[in-house]
């Protein structure tokens, strides 16, 4: 046989033997499972490196959001970042609300009676005491400090009765258990009392208090399928109904590209998050893909608050003018087309406009910011231009079409309300007022140094917020600022917490959404909390920014329960402070482009049905469990 | 003349001097990083959830002792070394505390599996092809291999996978797209998991084939082309040899040597993992680990897989320096 017959005739022989076979083998995504019964959720974590661990009490040892917190954890109380499944506030392992006595230094829990771990052990307060005793014995466990700096003793009188007794008045206390993403989960007793050191185990298989149990799970760490609990009914998350699906897989799908094949193919049910072009390829292509919004900007903003941070210890930056100045260069509409395509719901306050905020905050200050004026050094201007978000949908309606709305308020909710005016004529006139001057085209400090300014932005692994910065360098560039893109990749989180920047994108605004209460970040900005030059700041006041006006703000609100209504007024102080001092720059919210598949799911939560978050890593997305129906 | 013995032990002692080298340099780089565990895992317990400034200042301390990082920089060297020389890299600071040999372990069959197969299929083929391209100039389908090859070979390796990808897995949906196995299947040496294994495989190999072969094919191809003139060639075929003969044995044969020093090169260099192909894929294996432990400022694995690679590396050419004079007694001289 000639040699190229031969060679024809072995790769031939190996191709049937090996890729056939294979290929056949690849048919079918899960094995052993219906697929309409199960629901297919993206992991953002990706491949988890020690999969077999599912002790969340440990710091950062395994995965949080392969199902664990989702499905398989509860704690007190709930509140969504939307509208929630019968309002806001749900009470889990909690009865009702807490009860503070008058100074809170005590805080009273009723719990739930009748839900039962996996294993068939009653729920009681043992396992509410066993959980801070055992997290403040340990401090290597990762509530411990939080619990130890907060409890004093702990009380359980009756089986559905909890007493902790505070070492200082703290009004937010119950925080602590309550969810927004994650909160302390409470420890099956039972389980870890046995263990000789909770810290160094791994809780594999765990016994689940929520309404699903580990079915299976990949030793390398890429899937973990979670099955509905024959007894869901003795579950919180079983008040509100049956779950809908009997599987849960989380699984890592891989880079964004293979997140929106894996869609199309019907293999992905929730993609956790894409960038906007791959959003934009699955609507346009993916008629099973829905979205928060129906149509454009498409994605769920999150109660996270993106933002141009200013090193407040770095010398440039102190001046309010210097701030504002460098505020009334960008060009917002410009930052909304080149980080978001325009997908950005913009706001020019420091709360994110999500959730119940925009009724709370943007639309009643709507008045106050339209009245704001600013002192240039030579005149006062009215900075805010309330049509901002309405401009953004003209300009996307030509290319976008239908998808664009034309209600106002629906604009609102999309693209935001108003933002500042670009003005380089009124961030002159700021910047001779903080004493800079300009020396031919380009701007020096009061010492006669050019006026440099380092952006600090994530890379590839945040593209959008890196898009963001890379504009406004650009904008300030154009007129006269030495301005550079710091990109920091890794290093950001490391440095942002030494305060190793002039600027950075990234954001020092996290509420609830769903409750008006903003203590949930603001708390951490009392002047108390800003670490000396050099030295690690904790989260979340990045900018190492205070101002006494801010603190007696902070503590007037320490002083007040969670739900008094004065809360709402010095929520709104605090905006008008962080509009004249403009420590950060606020620009968007966090828009996450979750897409779900409604091939084998309907019920998911949309703009239009805003009972719970659709991403999928929140806690808060069991939600969507009791209101997901398969599809015929 | 210099015994074998001495010459072993020589290249034994380059090998330990290398491997003590390359450890101690990656020790350096890896500690100059500035990225800080700490603040990696505080950023990841309270980039969403509640969480005091008090509480987190706490945290820290506490997680500093945890993770080891008190000690004097000498201190912490020779730590290092008393568990090197026991193959224990410590506990892993990102999935602490699980040890970096337990991630390892459980990464570096796949990396080896997928890696050691392409590369020994991707070096058969090339050679093979390029010493048929080479000997037999005038066929027509090996002229039109070499030009495929000759295209394929300058063509980024990320582009190809990506191209595989959106063909095989959105276009023409034959084959999975990530992981290294179905999800839920039955794990074990069964007909269900070894065929699943294999289809998961297909796409990252055929990517690492396609664009590896042009290498191994035109360097092939140019070393028998220049063997094609040798006098002891054209004597072969005037004295009427068969012509697979010639390529076999008289040609290839020849031709070899340098490939297979660098067939060794690319074995022992699979032990860094293939980190794009891990990437694109969502293949598990130690590429994949190495880039999470750099993100999360993770010492102790980078430590380990780079110290696992540096070893494997210098394996690779201590055995090929080995074998070397047992092929070619000429080297033993040198």
């Amino acid at each position: 046989m000639p040699v190229g017959a031969r060679l024809r005739s072995i790769l031939l022989a190996a191709l049937v033997a090996v890729v056939l076979p294979a290929v056949a083998a690849a048919q079918g995504l899960i094995a052993n499972l219906p697929r309409n019964e199960t629901l297919i959720l993206e992991n953002p974590e990706g491949t988890i490196k020690n999969a077999g661990w599912f002790n969340i009490w440990a710091i950062n040892a395994g995965s949080q959001s392969n199902g664990l917190q989702q499905a398989a954890l509860d704690t007190l109380w709930y509140i969504d970042p939307n509208r929630g499944l019968d309002g806001v506030w749900q009470n889990s392992l909690a009865a009702e609300k807490p009860i503070y006595n008058a100074d809170f230094t005590e805080m009273t829990v009723k719990l739930r009676p009748g839900i039962y771990w996996s294993d068939g052990v009653e729920f009681t307060s043992a396992d509410v005491a066993y959980t801070v005793a055992t997290q403040i014995k340990h401090k290597n466990m990762r509530w411990s400090a939080a619990l130890g700096l907060n409890v004093d003793s702990i009380e359980t009188p009756d089986p559905t009765t909890v007493r902790f007794k505070l070492k200082k008045p703290n009004s937010r206390f119950h925080a602590l258990f309550t969810v927004r993403w994650n909160a302390i989960w409470i420890m099956p007793k039972h389980v870890f009392e046995k263990v000789e050191d909770p810290v160094k185990f791994d809780f594999n298989k765990p016994v689940s208090l929520g309404a699903y149990v580990l079915h299976n799970w990949d030793p390398d760490g890429r899937w973990y399928i979670w099955r509905r609990r024959e007894d869901w009914q003795r579950t919180t998350l079983g008040s509100y109904g049956k779950p809908g699906p009997t599987y849960l897989a989380y699984v890592d799908p891989g880079p964004p590209d293979k997140r929106v094949i894996a869609q199309m193919n019907h293999e992905l049910d929730v993609i956790h998050d894409v960038a906007p072009e791959g959003m934009f390829t699955l609507a346009k292509q993916s008629k099973s893909s829905v979205a928060w919004f129906k149509g454009f900007p498409y994605a769920h903003p999150d109660p996270t608050l993106p933002a141009l941070i200013f090193n407040a210890q770095n010398e440039l930056f102190k001046s309010r003018d210097v701030r504002w100045a460098l505020a009334l260069l960008i060009d917002i509409k410009a930052v909304s087309m080149a980080s978001y395509r325009g997908a950005a719901t913009i706001s020019a306050i420091g709360v994110p406009p999500t959730g119940r905020h925009p009724e709370a905050y943007h639309e009643p200050l709507q008045d106050w910011l339209q009245d704001f004026e600013l002192d240039t050094g030579k005149r006062k201007i009215k900075p805010y231009d309330r049509g901002i978000g309405q401009q953004i949908a003209d300009m996307l309606r030509p290319s976008m079409g239908d998808q664009i709305p034309s209600d106002p308020k629906a604009i609102a909710a999309a693209f935001g309300a108003g933002w500042w005016k670009t003005d380089p004529q009124a961030a002159a006139e700021l910047m001779e007022k903080a004493g800079f001057k300009k020396v031919g085209a380009s701007w020096h400090t009061p010492d006669g140094k050019p006026f440099t300014v380092r952006v600090v932005v994530e890379g590839e692994a945040r593209p959008v917020m890196t898009r963001a910065g890379s504009m406004i360098v650009e904008q300030w560039r154009r007129a006269g600022i030495d301005a550079k893109v710091d990109v920091a990749q890794g290093t950001l989180v490391t440095r942002r917490a030494a305060g190793d920047f002039d600027a950075l994108i990234s954001w020092s605004v996290e509420t609830w959404g769903g409750h008006q209460d903003l203590s949930f970040f603001l708390d951490s900005w009392h002047s108390q909390f800003v670490a000396p030059p050099g030295t690690p700041q904790p989260p979340r006041n990045w900018q190492r920014w205070s101002h006494p006006d801010l603190d007696k703000l902070i503590e007037a609100i320490r002083n007040i329960g969670f739900d008094d209504p004065k809360g709402l007024e010095l929520g709104r102080e605090y905006v008008k402070i962080a509009v004249r001092e403009m420590p950060t720059i606020p620009l968007m919210a966090y828009n996450v482009f979750t897409v779900m598949d409604t091939t084998y799911w309907t019920g998911y939560p949309t703009a239009a049905d805003p009972y719970t978050d659709p991403v999928p890593n929140w806690a808060n997305s069991r939600a969507m469990f009791v209101r997901l129906k398969p599809k015929g | 003349m210099p015994s074998y013995a001495t010459y072993l032990a020589q290249r034994f002692g380059q090998f330990l001097l290398v491997v003590f080298i390359g450890i101690n340099l990656t020790y350096i780089i890896t500690h100059a990083t500035p990225i800080d565990p700490v603040e990696q895992s505080i950023a990841a317990v309270t980039s969403f959830g509640n969480t005091s400034p008090e509480a987190i200042a706490a945290m820290r301390q506490s997680l500093r002792e945890l993770y080891g990082l008190n000690g004097a920089p000498s201190e912490q060297y020779l730590a290092f070394w008393r568990r090197i020389v026991t193959a224990d890299f410590g506990p892993s600071l990102s999935a602490f505390p699980t040890p970096v040999s337990s991630l390892i372990a459980r990464a570096l069959p796949w990396t080896i599996g997928l890696l050691a197969t392409a590369t020994v299929l991707t070096w058969a083929l090339g050679n093979l092809l390029g010493g048929l391209a080479g000997y037999y100039q005038d066929k027509i389908s090996l002229k039109v291999l070499a030009v495929i090859a000759m295209a394929l070979h300058p063509v980024p390796y990320y582009i190809v996978a990506f191209v595989l990808l959106v063909m095989f897995g959105y276009l023409w949906p034959l084959l999975p797209i990530a992981g290294g196995y179905a999800i839920n299947i039955e794990q074990g040496f069964n007909l269900g998991f070894v065929l699943s294994v294999l289809s998961h495989a297909l796409l990252p190999a055929l990517s690492l084939i396609l664009v590896g072969l042009g290498g191994w094919f035109l360097g092939m191809r140019a070393l028998t082309a220049n063997i094609v003139g040798e006098d002891y060639v054209v004597y072969a075929e005037l004295a009427g040899v068969d012509r697979r003969r010639i390529l076999g044995s008289y040609i290839m044969r020849n031709a070899l040597l340098p490939q297979v020093t660098g067939l060794a090169l690319s074995l022992g260099a699979i032990f860094n993992g293939a980190i794009i192909t891990e990437q694109v894929f969502g293949y598990p294996g130690v590429g994949a680990l190495l880039v999470a432990g750099v993100y999360a400022g993770d010492y102790g694995l980078v430590l380990g897989v780079a110290t696992v690679s540096i070893i494997g590396v210098s394996a690779a050419v201590l055995i090929i320096d080995l074998i070397y004079p047992l092929i070619d007694p000429r080297v033993r001289t040198v």
